[in-house]
C-alpha cells in the first residue's frame, strides 16, 4: 500500500487491487477508486494544465463539480472522451487515462508562456487586441486562436457505443442520495409513493460516504445507510447511482443520464454505453445538498491546494490522505473537522490560518487538544512551489507585521457552502438573498417540486434528515396521501457556521495579485474588477466579458465568489446584484445521450412503399420525398441520370411507363355533407360531380395562396377519395380537421386517412388500357364507359381496387390502387405482363419530367407559397359561383389580382440547347446596371426528349402578357436568353388522351 | 439493429428473455365515426354498444376500441371485413376501411411493458389491461392495446413498422445485457 492509503480507512475494496495507465504510467488502486482518488494515493496532485494560461492544477473536490482535474479517458480504438472528470471516472484494469492541455507533457509544457504573458491575457483580451486590422482575422487569429483554444482534444473516430433511452413515470423523483434524499425516500415509499432515487455517484449516502463518525439512531452512519438502502429496495423505490439529473424541463420533466459502462472492464453485449431517461414525476424533491465554495486569494490554484471538504471526502471514502503535512485556511468552521480528521489519520496539520476573528471555542479546544496551532485573524497573502504547494505565506489581518511562510504539501481550503440550486434554475424558480447564511436559497416555486436539506440552508446530519423527511412528507400531501414528520437522532454531527468573504486582504498591490475565482476559465478577481472598471455593470455582461462561470462546470465554484467581487467592486449588495441563470445541463453530457437510438439506421424514420424492396433490386436510384423514398430512376448499364430519366420518358409516350405512386397522400372523406365540405376546402365546385367520376382539386390556404393539389375521385354521393402530394399530406389533413374541428362542427363529415392502405401503381402510355384489361373485373373500360377522371371501384386481378383513369404524363394512364399488402405482387404480374408492351418502370425524375411537357405545377417546386390558382394560370379550377372556399375572400384583395404579378410560363432557351438552372433569375435587360431588376424565376428545367431540346417554366412578373418576349437569365459565364411560352409544350391539345 | 420491410411477415420478429415481438397474422381494421347522437343507431347496426371513454374496448369477435368522442377503431377476424363494409347504417357516420393500413405487433414476455418504455412517453400504469388508446412511439402514430400485464399490442402505420419494430427488437437485447 501507498504511504497516503489509510489502512483500514474508506470504502474501497483493499482485496481488489485495480492498474490503470496515467500518461502512459501504470498506476495501481483499488475497486472504488476514482482517478483522481487513486493517484492521490500515489501522492499525485499535479493531474492537468489550466484551459488559458496552462497553470499546473489538481484536483479541487473529490465530486461532478471539479474544474481542474479534466482528464482523457480512452477504452481501446475509437472509445475516447476527452474532459472526463478524474474525480468522477472509476478506475477499473485497463482504463488509459491522459492528462490535457499541455504539450510535450504535463510536467513541462509550452502552454504555460501563457502564464507569463498574463498581464496581456487579461479579460476582454481578444476583445481588444483582435479587432484590427480587420483582414488579421481570417488569415491570422482565428486560425491561431482556434489551434490553441479548446479543452481537450476532439475525438476524432466515429463512436462505436451504443446509447439508448427511456421514459419513467414516477410519483416522487428524489435527485441526490444524501441523508435528505434518503429520508424524504424513505417517507414517500411507506406512503405508498411511486419513489425514483437517483445519485451521480457510484453508491448512494452523500455526505454520509464522507462522514462515517456519525451516528444515526443510534447507529453508526455506514450501517444505518447500508439498512436504509436494504429497506428502501424492500419498498420498491427504484435506486439509481452513477445517474446525473442533467436538466428540470417543463410540468416536471427531469432529464437523467444514466452512465452504465464507463466503469467496467468489460463490456456486456448489447449493453447501452449510457442513457437518458426522461422522468416525467408527479414531485420532484430536490436534495442536491452544498457545495464547497473556495476562498480566493494570490496562488490559490497550486495543485495541493484543495476543498477541506473534499480531503476529507478522499480521507474517509478512499482512505487517502491528500498530504503529510497540510495547511488549512477557512472562514468556515467544516474545515476543522477536515483537519481533525487528517491529523487523526497521520498526517501533519502545519497550522489552521481563521480569516475569522473568533473561532468556536470548542474548535480551538479540540485544536488545542491535537496541538494543532490556529491563527484566527490571519488571512493567506500567498503559497509557493511549482508543481506542487510547498508553502503557504500567512499574515494577520490588518495587521503590519511582516508575513509568516509555513510549510505544507497540502492547503486545504473553505469559504463555507453554496446550496447546489442548478435544477431549481432551470424550473426559473426564484432565489433569495439569505443574509445571515451568506447565499441565495429557494424563494419562489414555480414546479410541483420541493428543496430538502442543504439546498435550502440546512446544515448538518440531522437537520438534512429531518429535512428531508418533512419534504417527502409534504410531497406525499401534494398527492394525496399522509405521512408524518419523523425525527432522527444524530450523534457526532458537524454542523458549522461560517463567514463569506471576498478577495482575501492581500500582501501585494492588487493589480500583482492572482487569485483565481474561476479556475477552469482562468479568470482571477482582477479580471471581475477590471470588467467593472471598463464598464460591465451587470453580472450578465462581467460574466460574458471575463468568462467567469462560463466553464464546463458553469461556475459551480466561481459563480458565489464571482459574484461577492463584482458586488463589491460595483458598490452595491450581493442580492442587488443578482446571479446568473444556470441552464442544462447540469454537467457536461455526451452528444450519444442526447442521441439515444437516433444514429445510423434509427436516425429518422425513413417510410418505404410496399414496392420499394423491387424498385431496390431492380437497381432504383432514390431520393427522400418528406419522410419517405421514392425511386427517382431505374438507371440500366452505365447509364446516368440523364440517360435513364430519357429512355423512360420516351419509352412511357411510346408503349408503356409504370410508376410507383404510393406515396401520394390519401383522405377518405365520408358523411352526408361530405360534398359541401369539399366545397368549402377546395377552390373547384363539387356538388355537380357524379359519383365514378374525378376532379382535380385546388386547396388554398385562407391567404389564398395554393398550399395542395390532387384528383379526387367521387365514390358515392357521400363519398370521396382524395389525393394530396406525397409532402402534404399530413399537412392538408390537419388543415382540414382544423377546420372541420374548429369552424365546422356542426358538419357531419369525417376524416380518414388511408394513405396507406392502398398501394398505388400508374400505369401510363398508348398500351395502359391493353396492359390492364386482363386484370379487370367488375368495371368496363370503354372510354365511353370509363373516360379521362373517373373512378370505379372494381377487382384487379381478384383483389378490391379502385381504378382511377387520370393522366399527370399526358398519356392514356391509370392509376391502380389495391390494399397494400398486395402492391408487391400486382407490380410484379404488371411487370410480367407488360413485357409486350416493352413496359418501362419510371422514377420520380420522369414523373417530373413528363408532367412539365404538359405544364403541370408540382406544388411546391412551381410554387412557393405565394402563388395563387390565376397566377398558375388555373383560374379555370376557382369555382365561380361558390358561395365560399377556404382562400375566397383573398383571392379579391386588390394586390392578389394585380396585372403585374408573377405568373406560371414556360421558357425555351434560343439556343435550344442550353438547359436552364432551377431557381436562376430572370430580368429584361441582361446589360442594366447592378443590382438588375430580377421579373421572377426558373422554378423547373428539363432536358426534354419528347421536344428534343430543354424546356422550362418559370414565374414572370405578368408573364402572361409577355408571350413571345425575350427574357435574359443572368448566369456565370455569360447570360443565356430564352422566349416566353405558354406553360404546355407537348400536345397542348390533349389529342394523347383521347384513347 | 435495422428491420427491413422485407422482413416483417407474421410470426416472431425479436425475442429475449425480456419479451417477444411478434408479428400478427391480418386483421380486418375500419375507422368508425359518428356524432353522439346517432352513436347508438350506429353501434347497433354493428351489433356492438360503442363505448363513451376513451381507451375503453367493447366487443367479443368484432372489438371497438374509443379513440376519441366520435371515433372508434374496430377490429375484426379477416373474413368479416366484407360484411362489415356493407353493413347498412341508418344514421350519419363514416366507417372506412384501414385494414393494410396498418400492421399488428404483439409485445409480450416478462418485461414487456418495460420494453415499451424505450420510446414510449406514457405511463404504461395508467392503461387498464383491457384498454388501447391511441399514442406515439418513438415519433410515430400508434395504437397501443393492453391485453394483460405484461401483453401488449401495438398497430402501426405500415411504412412506419420498420423503424418501430427494429427499436422494439433493439430493446429486446438491451434488456438483458449485462
Amino acid at each position: 500500500m501507498s504511504p497516503f492509503r489509510v489502512p483500514g480507512r474508506g470504502r474501497i475494496d483493499p482485496d481488489r487491487p485495480v492498474a490503470f495507465t496515467f500518461d502512459g504510467k501504470r498506476v495501481e488502486g483499488y475497486a472504488g477508486d476514482t482517478v483522481a482518488s487513486a493517484l492521490l494515493a500515489q501522492g499525485r496532485h499535479l493531474m492537468g494544465r489550466s484551459f488559458k494560461y496552462h497553470r499546473p492544477r489538481g484536483p479541487v473536490t473529490a465530486g461532478s463539480e471539479e474544474p481542474n482535474a479534466l482528464i482523457g479517458t480512452r477504452r481501446g480504438p475509437g472509445r475516447f472522451e476527452p474532459n472526463t472528470r478524474a474525480t468522477m471516472q472509476e478506475i477499473w484494469p485497463g482504463l488509459a487515462a491522459e492528462s490535457q492541455n499541455r504539450f510535450p507533457d504535463l510536467r513541462f509544457d509550452i502552454g504555460a508562456v501563457n502564464d507569463a504573458a498574463h498581464k496581456v491575457l487579461s479579460a476582454g483580451f481578444y476583445y481588444k487586441t483582435f479587432m484590427w486590422p480587420r483582414g488579421f482575422w481570417d488569415k491570422v487569429y482565428e486560425p491561431v486562436i482556434r489551434a490553441a483554444a479548446g479543452l481537450g482534444k476532439a475525438p476524432s473516430e466515429r463512436d462505436p457505443d451504443r446509447y439508448a433511452a427511456r421514459y419513467l413515470h414516477t410519483d416522487v423523483l428524489v435527485v441526490g442520495g444524501g441523508p435528505a434524499g434518503l429520508a424524504a425516500a424513505r417517507v414517500a415509499a411507506e406512503a405508498g409513493q411511486r419513489v425514483t432515487l437517483v445519485d451521480e455517484h457510484a453508491e448512494i449516502g452523500g455526505t454520509l460516504l464522507s462522514e462515517p463518525q456519525a451516528r444515526i439512531d443510534g447507529q453508526a452512519a455506514w450501517d444505518w445507510l447500508a439498512a436504509e438502502r436494504d429497506a428502501l429496495a424492500g419498498l420498491g423505490v427504484r435506486i439509481m447511482t452513477r445517474t446525473t439529473a442533467i436538466g428540470y424541463y417543463h410540468q416536471n420533466m427531469v432529464g437523467l443520464c444514466e452512465r452504465l459502462t464507463d466503469h467496467l472492464e468489460t463490456l456486456p453485449e448489447d449493453m447501452p454505453r449510457e442513457r437518458l431517461w426522461r422522468v416525467r414525476a408527479a414531485r420532484v424533491i430536490l436534495a442536491q445538498g452544498a457545495l464547497e465554495k473556495p476562498l480566493v486569494f494570490h496562488g490559490n490554484d497550486r495543485p495541493g491546494v484543495m476543498l477541506a471538504g473534499s480531503a476529507q471526502t478522499y480521507l474517509n471514502r478512499f482512505g487517502v490522505r491528500v498530504g503529510d503535512r497540510a495547511a488549512v485556511v477557512t472562514s468556515h468552521d467544516s474545515a476543522y473537522h477536515a483537519a481533525f480528521d487528517l491529523h487523526d489519520a497521520g498526517s501533519a496539520i502545519s497550522a489552521i490560518v481563521d480569516v475569522r476573528t473568533a473561532p468556536e471555542a470548542d474548535l480551538l479546544a479540540e485544536a488545542e487538544r491535537r496541538g494543532i496551532a490556529v491563527l484566527a485573524g490571519h488571512s493567506v497573502t500567498g503559497t509557493a512551489g511549482r508543481l506542487r504547494i510547498a508553502s503557504v505565506e500567512v499574515a494577520a489581518t490588518g495587521g503590519t507585521g511582516p508575513a509568516r511562510k509555513i510549510a505544507c504539501d497540502a492547503l486545504l481550503i473553505s469559504g463555507g457552502w453554496t446550496p447546489s440550486l442548478h435544477l431549481f434554475s432551470h424550473t426559473k424558480g426564484s432565489l433569495a438573498w439569505d443574509a445571515e447564511r451568506q447565499t441565495f436559497l429557494p424563494d419562489r416555486i414555480t414546479e410541483a417540486c420541493h428543496i430538502a436539506g442543504a439546498g435550502r440552508g440546512f446544515w448538518g446530519i440531522g437537520a438534512a434528515l429531518r429535512d428531508g423527511a418533512a419534504m417527502g412528507a409534504a410531497a406525499v400531501a401534494a398527492l394525496g396521501g399522509e405521512a408524518g414528520a419523523r425525527d432522527f437522532e444524530v450523534a457526532a454531527d458537524r454542523a458549522g457556521s461560517g463567514e463569506s468573504r471576498t478577495e482575501l486582504p492581500r500582501g501585494r498591490a492588487a493589480g500583482k495579485s492572482r487569485a483565481f475565482v474561476d479556475f477552469q476559465n482562468d479568470v482571477t478577481a482582477k479580471d471581475l474588477r477590471l470588467a467593472v472598471k471598463e464598464g460591465m455593470r451587470s453580472i450578465e455582461h462581467v460574466k460574458r466579458y471575463t468568462t467567469n462561470g462560463m466553464a464546463t462546470d458553469q461556475g459551480k465554484m466561481s459563480n458565489i465568489n464571482g459574484l461577492n467581487i463584482t458586488a463589491e467592486a460595483l458598490g452595491r449588495a450581493a442580492p442587488e446584484v443578482g446571479l446568473t441563470t444556470f441552464r442544462p445541463p447540469y454537467t457536461p453530457t455526451t452528444f450519444g445521450a442526447f442521441a439515444g437510438y437516433h444514429r445510423g439506421d434509427h436516425f429518422e424514420v425513413t417510410r418505404k412503399t410496399p414496392i420499394d424492396g423491387w424498385a431496390e433490386e431492380n437497381g432504383a436510384v432514390f431520393e427522400p420525398v418528406g419522410q419517405w423514398r421514392r425511386a427517382r430512376y431505374f438507371p440500366q448499364g452505365d447509364e446516368d441520370m440523364d440517360a435513364a430519366v430519357s429512355r423512360e420518358c420516351r419509352a412511357t409516350r411510346a408503349s408503356l411507363g409504370i410508376f410507383d405512386a404510393s406515396t401520394l397522400g390519401k383522405i377518405e372523406i365520408v358523411g352526408p355533407d361530405a360534398a359541401e365540405f369539399m366545397n368549402r376546402m377546395y377552390t373547384n365546385p363539387w356538388t355537380k360531380l357524379a359519383p365514378g367520376r374525378a376532379r382535380y382539386g385546388l386547396l388554398l390556404g385562407d391567404d389564398g395562396f395554393i398550399r395542395d393539389d390532387g384528383v379526387i375521385g367521387r365514390l358515392a354521393d357521400d363519398r370521396f377519395h382524395v389525393t394530396t402530394t406525397t409532402g402534404g399530406a399530413a399537412r392538408v389533413l390537419n388543415m382540414m380537421e382544423d377546420y372541420l374541428q374548429t369552424e365546422w362542427p356542426d358538419l357531419k363529415v369525417w376524416l380518414t386517412s388511408t394513405t396507406e392502405q392502398w398501394a398505388v401503381i400508374a400505369v401510363n402510355g398508348p398500351n395502359a388500357r391493353k396492359l390492364i384489361a386482363p386484370f379487370v373485373e367488375g368495371a368496363d373500360l370503354t372510354p365511353e364507359a370509363l373516360p379521362h377522371m373517373s373512378v370505379v371501384a372494381c377487382r384487379f386481378d381478384g383483389l378490391p381496387c379502385r381504378l382511377f383513369r387520370l393522366s399527370f404524363t399526358g398519356e392514356l394512364g391509370f392509376e391502380i390502387n389495391v390494399p397494400a399488402r398486395h402492391g408487391r405482387a400486382v407490380w410484379e404480374k404488371l411487370m410480367a405482363a407488360g413485357a409486350d408492351y416493352d413496359i418501362t418502370p419510371y422514377g420520380t425524375e420522369t414523373m417530373h419530367v413528363l408532367r412539365a411537357e404538359k405544364g403541370f405545377i408540382i406544388v411546391g417546386q412551381d410554387t412557393d407559397g405565394t402563388v395563387t390558382p390565376y397566377d398558375a394560370g388555373m383560374g379555370w379550377a376557382v369555382g365561380k359561383n361558390k358561395a365560399d372556399f377556404v382562400g375566397m375572400r383573398a383571392l379579391m384583395r386588390p394586390d392578389l389580382i394585380a396585372a403585374e404579378r408573377k405568373h406560371l410560363v414556360g421558357l425555351l432557351t434560343e439556343d435550344g440547347t442550353t438547359k436552364l438552372e432551377e431557381g436562376a433569375q430572370i430580368v429584361l435587360d441582361p446589360d442594366q446596371p447592378r443590382p438588375m431588376t430580377m421579373l421572377g424565376h426558373v422554378t423547373s428545367s428539363y432536358r426534354s426528349d419528347a421536344m428534343g431540346r430543354p424546356i422550362a417554366l418559370a414565374v414572370v412578373m405578368g408573364g402572361r402578357d409577355r408571350m413571345g418576349e425575350i427574357v435574359h437569365i443572368p448566369m456565370e459565364g455569360g447570360s443565356v436568353s430564352a422566349t416566353i411560352t405558354a406553360p404546355s409544350f407537348y400536345d397542348p391539345e390533349n389529342e394523347r388522351l383521347k384513347l | 439493429m435495422t428491420i427491413s420491410p422485407s422482413t416483417l411477415v407474421p410470426g416472431i420478429i425479436a425475442a429475449s428473455d425480456a419479451a417477444t415481438v411478434t408479428m400478427a397474422e391480418p386483421v380486418a381494421r375500419f375507422s368508425l365515426r359518428a356524432h353522439a347522437a346517432e352513436r347508438e343507431t350506429v353501434g347497433g347496426a354493428l351489433g356492438l354498444d360503442l363505448p363513451t371513454q376513451v381507451g375503453h374496448v367493447a366487443g367479443d369477435e368484432i372489438e371497438a376500441l374509443c379513440l376519441g368522442p366520435d371515433e372508434w377503431l374496430i377490429v375484426a377476424p379477416e373474413g368479416l371485413a366484407e360484411r362489415i363494409a356493407r353493413t347498412e347504417i341508418d344514421a350519419a357516420h363514416s366507417l372506412t376501411e384501414i385494414t393494410d393500413r396498418e400492421l399488428t405487433f404483439r409485445i409480450d414476455g416478462p418485461r414487456a411493458t418495460e420494453l415499451l418504455t424505450t420510446g414510449w412517453p406514457r405511463d404504461p400504469d395508467s392503461i387498464a389491461p383491457g384498454q388501447g388508446r391511441r399514442t406515439y412511439f418513438d415519433g410515430a402514430s400508434v395504437i397501443v392495446w393492453r391485453d394483460g400485464p405484461e401483453e401488449w399490442r401495438m398497430d402501426v402505420w405500415r411504412s412506419f413498422a420498420p423503424h418501430v419494430v427494429s427499436l422494439l427488437a433493439t430493446g429486446c437485447a438491451e434488456l438483458v445485457a449485462g
